[in-house]
């Protein structure tokens, strides 16, 4: 895996670690938030990925510099890294949907130091930035959270804007096309995933309007490819129109 | 494997390889700036002229040495986090043993699993233990390319020596020069500690 650079302004910085090269899990995307020496890792991976994530990560930031890690809901390959991130680092505070807690803790790591997000959500100080934890229950899972960052204008979306791509894709839906095509092409790739993942039509648009009252930048999905500038609204305006889950059964 | 001996490690080489790229990018711009002084005073510092540009040509050669470097840290903390990986699973099947020794017999499979991952690890520590040794000679060319720059900054002190009645600050560049390779020195030997503890650690496990 490779790490690349988001978002810069100083001591505040965000990557992306994406293109895995063991392709026998689901392709993911890791996001770590970097704020004057201290740092959070946003759905850290799979158990399996976990070797490749912490080599690409450390090449962006020392290890040490971890004080948190945020996982968007319970699935295998967001967290269950968790007892070997616990090993390397056993201070980190890890934030979990309250829901989910006791299901996390099967992933190996009963005495990791777990913080509850209550339903309505919250928010954490990491080097003097506030990121906000924003609901996104049902998009997929029944406790789901997603992460606004306000002062560098990323959403970190989770599940929502996942694309299954090949090996070797790039970490961006093209930004220097203007005319849309490159999105249309890439979402063609998304579309399965939202039917099939996301099973709420009425959770859909109740998160389209509360994410769109947003300053958005950068939209970081946990799989597939980051949306940025026009590509956000071109986003949020396609994922309006689809219908998933029950609504296509 | 001391997992916190290797995170101070990691971490301690985060800091290192920082400041040798930092050091690195301010040798090749001090090298610029000796070959552009140079330039402004024409064959009078003929002499320092030849001493700037090999100063230049050094520094392009530690950059790509360092890039060597830079390759293979990563592979290495990848083997060591693979058999982080792999003792949750050897743990595991020993905490089941200890339970009950009944586990073992009536689940022989259980023994020759653990046994299995166990010959994995030892074969992915090789691996570690290869890079490693790797690693370290990528620092020790590093270590020899310092040491000729350092060479050339004591060529160059005696030249700017030399040309001191053409007025131009030779002396103050050859002591810039010189800061910044031992800055580079500096953070090598520090990043070279770090690598041969883990090198000391795995031979008195091995």
């Amino acid at each position: 895996m490779k790490a690349a650079p988001v978002f810069e302004a100083g001591s505040h910085r965000w990557w992306i670690i994406y293109d895995q090269d063991e392709h026998r899990v689901i392709d993911s995307n890791v996001y770590v938030m970097e704020s004057k020496g201290q740092s959070i890792i946003l759905d850290p991976g799979g158990f399996e990925i976990f070797p490749q994530v912490f080599a690409a990560m450390v090449e962006v930031i020392p290890p040490s510099s971890l004080k948190a890690a945020f996982v968007s809901h319970q699935d295998p390959d967001i967290a269950s890294s968790l007892p070997l991130w616990h090993a390397c680092n056993d201070k980190m505070e890890w934030y979990v949907p309250k829901l989910w807690e006791g299901f996390i803790r099967h992933y190996g790591a009963l005495n990791a130091p777990l913080q509850n997000i209550s339903d309505e959500g919250g928010e954490v100080m990491i080097g003097g930035r506030r990121l906000e934890f924003i609901p996104a229950h049902y998009l997929h899972s029944s406790a789901n959270f997603h992460v606004y960052d306000p002062e560098a204008k990323i959403l970190f979306s989770g599940d929502v804007g996942a694309a299954l791509l090949p090996p070797g894709h790039d970490a961006w839906v093209d930004r220097r096309d203007n005319t849309g095509r490159a999105f249309e092409e890439h979402i063609k790739k998304a579309k399965y995933f939202h039917e099939r993942w996301m099973p709420s039509n009425a959770a859909k648009k109740n998160w389209i309007e509360r994410v769109s009252q947003l300053d958005i930048q950068h939209l970081c999905p946990q799989h597939g490819a980051i949306y940025s500038g026009d590509n956000v609204k071109r986003f949020l305006d396609w994922f309006d129109k689809i219908n998933v889950g029950t609504a296509i059964i | 494997m001391d997992i916190q001996h290797i995170m101070g490690v990691v971490d301690a080489s985060f800091a290192a390889r920082q400041s040798i790229e930092k050091a690195l990018r301010d040798i090749d711009r001090r090298a610029l700036n000796a070959m552009v002084l140079v330039k402004r005073h024409g064959n009078a510092l003929a002499g320092y002229g030849v001493v700037a540009q090999a100063f230049r040509e050094r520094a392009a050669i530690l950059k790509t040495s360092a890039s060597h470097l830079q390759e293979s840290i990563a592979p290495l903390i990848e083997a060591y986090m693979r058999i982080l990986q792999h003792q949750r699973f050897v743990q595991s099947f020993q905490e089941m043993l200890s339970d009950s020794p009944l586990h073992g017999k009536a689940c022989p499979n259980l023994i020759s699993t653990q046994s299995k991952w166990q010959t994995t690890i030892h074969e992915e520590e090789a691996t570690a233990r290869k890079i490693l040794v790797q690693l370290l000679e990528a620092v020790q060319t590093l270590q020899e390319g310092v040491e000729e720059q350092e060479y050339i900054v004591t060529n160059g002190r005696i030249e700017a020596a030399l040309a001191e009645s053409t007025g131009a600050p030779l002396m103050r560049v050859s002591r810039d020069m010189g800061e910044a390779v031992r800055t580079v020195a500096q953070a090598i030997r520090s990043y070279r500690h770090q690598l041969e503890s883990l090198e000391h650690e795995s031979s008195t496990r091995l």
